[in-house]
């Protein structure tokens, strides 16, 4: 069974909810950050496209599985939460025809600005659905062929009708006239403040005779109109005339008729006789002769005022929501093929006026075109393909069917766009402020219960990206703020390794014993094992006082299988609180497969912490390569190299990078 | 020759043809211009509130308090969100303070906008956007969740930097600021969730939010260039010192300075709801 079934916009506020057990808040907040915000299961996703939900992939929480479709242009989210260990196989369905029922009824709430209330009574329209796809499932299983061409073919054939008319059901067609029968019945009781309850007449002997006396339809309202209004003895031989006007504007050829009825009622005694008389004989004769078109207008009326109260009989829901769903379905194929000759070239030169004052609605080919340049854009910046496309897939789904603004080109809307898409994936969910993290480790409050240790920084990337020169970099930064730092050489693999290791440690004492800094070396030669190494570096800088501890590693590239899978082991063993990989700003297309393989190879639960990236002093405003790596990962990027020098190193400025990549001037 | 004369003739003749078509584009395009550039404009006439906060503080809660006078469920927010609200009865905007008690305008509430903001990390340009290009805003509210706030806590670590970045932005504006800076600032830092027994006091809320940022701005100030310095053309003196310049610890009273006026308050969304001390700021700044 389906545990919870959520109407929530993207401002947070939830409009609907039915919940058949509890279930932890975390999970929706997780699909929303997961899935919307940082993008971590369905690249480009955001509140994009009203795709179905059975597109959607579904999220996994703990035992639960979500499944989730949007409304993009009412900012409203559909979400079902059940245990993943269910198979429910109408949940897509219910997930898409709800949000089809809700879009369709309280839409017009929805767009209202400034305000998060939207009145709804939504549990009848839920249940029904709920009940109708349960059981719809079971059926199937039994009597597959008949389930179906009931099921599917009810809605269908109101498809074909017009959309107004009711669904040409035999069992509604009696339903209905007996019930404005059962009105008319009351109100010729002379009890006139009875107002029609909406109930239907269960004794099939009412039925019967209401229906023998006036089948229903347009007249048997004003009928019942006329029979309620209090004054009989004065007013029934106008209103009679009225109905007669009415009538006769209605079908005109039954004009003869209506007089021969006028001969009659003068033989009635007296006037409240012959006005009830009247109109039971109006009523009658009426009907026979306009029958369809009197049925048609009365049925959907009753219809639509029930609806605004809110009560409703089960079956007469049903057909409601049939025909809301199916005249849906037709809008969708119909979309498709609207609009004449006439039609379309007035909204040519709309489009093109509006192309340059604004209040465009962009489609999917105005964008198109658009996209590929900017598109191309990226790919010169060094964007990695697979990044571009998915940033102008996200603008693509954003835009669509949104309206410029004033004097705003479809082009700066995609700018503007664009530089917020690069502006979310870059940013990183919480900001870092290493020094304020070391402390927090090198000296905890009083009063939290943990124990001073070293904070632990490694550094992993594949060779020559410069992976001693940014360590030796971060320790000079460190060294300038008077910590004591460990550097520990676990390039235990390549020769030369940890001599250059060396000769970078002294030089760093050198520059920087004036100003109060303390930098050791931690080295055990070549061949031994470096996750063995690093954890007893970790436990002699904690034995000796150190405040970090940084880690270099042997370059390795990411598909060499051998070397990747031993990081696993040295991420257990170390336990960096940090582990940073340096990728070099030149890389271009590797990037993505790079940054995936490292983020990978320290076994679950482990990941990546941040990017540096090196060199870009060399690659001026082709600065692509962080875009790529965070796309591939949602790792943020921390720091960028800039120079040769120990002090070119900066922390990462997404308003820089942003400029860079959209060539915006300051 | 005469067919050029026939021509003028017919232009300059009062045609009623040429009159109709005068009078439909002299009705017409006072409706185009306002379609096309006066409905995006909403209502900026009206006074707004700049809700903010990190992720899970309450803010939307708030909001939905505000708005409809009990809290509706919430989940994260991706999207800034603006609604009207008007005063309750018992609290009296600034503006109408001396107004007669008989007069009829106490009874129309003093109506204002809240603008609520995500609090993802990944989501806060929009309250700083609003921030630095503001529409009518008579104050700002940092809500914060007070039972998450423990000494070495992550949760204290996360919204002092927030605040920090909020309080230097508003100094930053105010202290460049020409023509377009208002007079002075108000933030209300409204410590929610007291309902929980694990919430800090208001008092306690306030000096650990000092300590921390005076730790904070200290590590900023030792902190790395930013890229966009010195890579870029102009080096823009960085001016990011919050508060007193040289001042050994950070306390909120340093933002008077700059005209920013710092409050503290506490309340809860939830449970017995208790947001009076909140809603009496708001009225203040209306
Ligand atoms: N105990 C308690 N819980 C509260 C209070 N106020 C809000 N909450 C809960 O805190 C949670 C988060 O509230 P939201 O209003 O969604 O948080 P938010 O600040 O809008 O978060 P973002 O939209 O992610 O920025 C909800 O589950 C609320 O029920 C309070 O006063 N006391
Ligand atoms: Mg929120």
């Amino acid at each position: 069974m389906l545990d919870t079934f959520e109407i929530l916009t993207t401002s947070g506020v939830v409009l609907w909810s039915r919940s058949f057990s509890t279930i932890s808040p975390a999970i929706i907040n997780g699909l929303i950050t997961n899935v919307f915000i940082e993008e971590r299961t369905l690249p480009g996703a955001g509140i994009a496209d009203d795709v179905s939900a059975a597109n959607n992939p579904p999220y996994k929480h703990d035992q639960h599985t979500v499944k989730w479709t949007t409304s993009k242009e009412l900012g409203v989210i559909f979400v079902a939460v059940y245990r993943s260990l269910l198979h429910l196989s109408w949940i897509d369905k219910l997930v898409d025809n709800i949000k089809t029922l809700f879009v369709d009824l309280y839409g017009d709430q929805l767009r209202k600005p400034h305000t998060t209330v939207v009145k709804c009574h939504f549990d009848e329209y839920f249940d029904q659905q709920l009940q109708e796809l349960e059981k719809s499932a079971i059926n199937k299983d039994i009597k597959v062929a008949e389930s179906t061409a009931f099921l599917e073919k009810a809605p269908a054939s109101v498809a074909g009708e017009l959309r107004d008319e009711p669904p040409p059901l035999p069992g509604l067609l009696s339903r209905g006239q007996s019930k404005n029968n059962y009105n008319d019945l009351t109100s010729n009781d002379s009890s006139p403040a009875r107002t029609p309850s909406g109930s239907r007449p269960s004794t099939p002997a009412g039925h019967l005779l209401t229906g023998k006396a006036n089948p229903g339809g347009k007249t048997s309202r004003r009928a019942r109109k006329a029979a309620n209004t209090p004054t009989y003895a004065s007013s029934g031989e106008e209103s009679g005339a009225k109905k007669n006007r009415a009538a006769k504007a209605a079908a005109p050829k039954k004009g003869r008729r209506w007089d021969a009825d006028g001969l009659a009622d003068e033989d009635s005694d007296t006037p409240l006789d012959y006005s009830t008389h009247a109109n039971d004989a109006t009523s009658g004769e009426e009907d026979g002769t306009t029958r369809p078109g009197g049925m048609e207008e009365v049925d959907q009326e009753t219809w639509g005022s029930r609806t605004k109260k809110g009560q409703f009989v089960l079956k007469d829901l049903d057909d409601q929501v049939h025909s809301i769903l199916s005249s849906a379905d037709t809008k969708k194929v119909g979309s498709a093929t609207s609009g004449g000759l006439v039609g379309s070239s007035i909204s040519a030169i709309g489009g093109l006026f509006r192309n340059v004052v604004g209040g465009k609605e962009l489609t999917k080919e105005d964008l198109d075109k658009d996209l590929k340049v900017v598109e191309d854009h990226l790919l010169r910046k060094n964007v990695a393909r697979e990044a571009a496309i998915r940033l102008c897939e996200g603008v693509e789904r954003e835009l669509i069917g949104v309206k410029t603004g004033s004097f705003e080109s479809p082009q700066a809307r995609i700018q503007t766009a664009m530089e917020a898409s690069l502006k979310k994936i870059l940013t990183p969910t919480s900001s870092l402020d290493l020094l304020r993290e070391i402390d927090a480790v090198t000296s905890p409050s009083s009063l939290s219960l943990t124990k001073r240790r070293p904070y632990v920084i490694s550094i992993v990337g594949v060779n020559g990206v410069g992976k001693s020169t940014n360590l030796s970099k971060i320790c000079f930064f460190l060294l300038q703020n008077k910590y004591k730092v460990l550097v520990v050489a676990c390039d235990t693999f390549r020769s030369g390794a940890v001599e250059q290791l060396a000769v970078h440690v002294r030089n760093l004492k050198e520059l920087t014993t004036r100003e109060g800094g303390v930098v050791e070396l931690y080295q055990k030669g070549y061949g031994k094992d470096a996750a063995n190494v690093a954890k007893d570096a970790v436990a002699f800088g904690a034995q000796e006082g150190f405040d970090v501890v940084l880690i270099d590693t042997a370059g390795r590239r990411h598909n060499d299988q051998r070397l990747m899978s031993s990081l696993e082991k040295f991420a257990k063993f170390a336990q960096p609180d940090k582990i940073l990989m340096v990728g070099e700003a030149l890389v271009g297309t590797d990037s993505v497969a790079q940054a995936r393989n490292f983020d990978a190879a320290f076994g679950a639960g482990r990941r990546l912490d941040g990017f540096i990236i090196s060199k870009c002093d060399t690659v001026g405003d082709m600065v692509g390569t962080l875009v790529s790596m965070v796309h591939a990962t949602n790792v943020p990027v921390l720091f960028v190299g800039v120079g040769q020098h120990y002090n070119d190193l900066r922390t990462f400025s997404v308003k820089w990078a942003v400029e860079k990549l959209l060539d915006i001037k300051k | 020759m005469v067919i050029a004369k026939d021509w003028v003739l017919a232009l300059l003749n009062p045609s009623p043809l040429g009159l109709a078509v005068a009078i439909v584009l002299a009705l017409t395009i006072p409706l185009f211009l306002h379609t096309f550039i006066f409905r995006a404009s909403g209502l900026v006439s009206l006074p707004s509130i700049l809700l903010l906060g990190p992720s899970g503080s309450g803010k939307t809660s708030l909001l939905t308090l505000f708005e409809r006078g009990a809290n509706a469920s919430t989940h994260t927010s991706q999207s800034p969100i603006a609604v009207e609200c008007s005063l309750p009865v018992g609290a009296i905007a600034r503006t109408d303070k001396y107004r007669s008690m008989n007069d009829p305008t106490n009874l129309t509430h003093k109506k204002f906008l809240l603008l609520d903001t995500p609090g993802h990390g990944k989501l806060r340009h929009h309250a700083l956007e609003t921030i630095t290009n503001p529409q009518n805003l008579k104050g700002v509210i940092f809500l914060l969740d007070a039972a998450n706030m423990a000494a070495g806590d992550e949760g204290l670590r996360q919204t002092a930097g927030y605040l920090h970045d909020v309080l230097l932005l508003l100094q930053k504006r105010m202290s460049n600021g020409t023509s377009k800076a208002p007079k002075e600032m108000a933030i209300l830092i409204a410590a929610n969730k007291m309902d929980l027994f694990t919430a800090l006091p208001a008092a306690l809320v306030k000096s650990s939010l000092e300590t921390e940022i005076t730790k904070l701005r200290v590590s900023r100030s030792k902190g790395l260039l930013d890229s966009g310095v010195n890579m870029g053309d102009d080096g823009e003196d960085n001016d990011d010192w919050l508060g007193e310049m040289g001042s050994k610890d950070f306390k909120l009273s340093q933002m008077e300075e700059f005209n920013i006026m710092v409050e503290v308050a506490c309340g809860n969304v939830t449970g017995n709801a208790n947001v009076e001390k909140w809603w009496k700021w708001v009225g203040d700044r209306l």
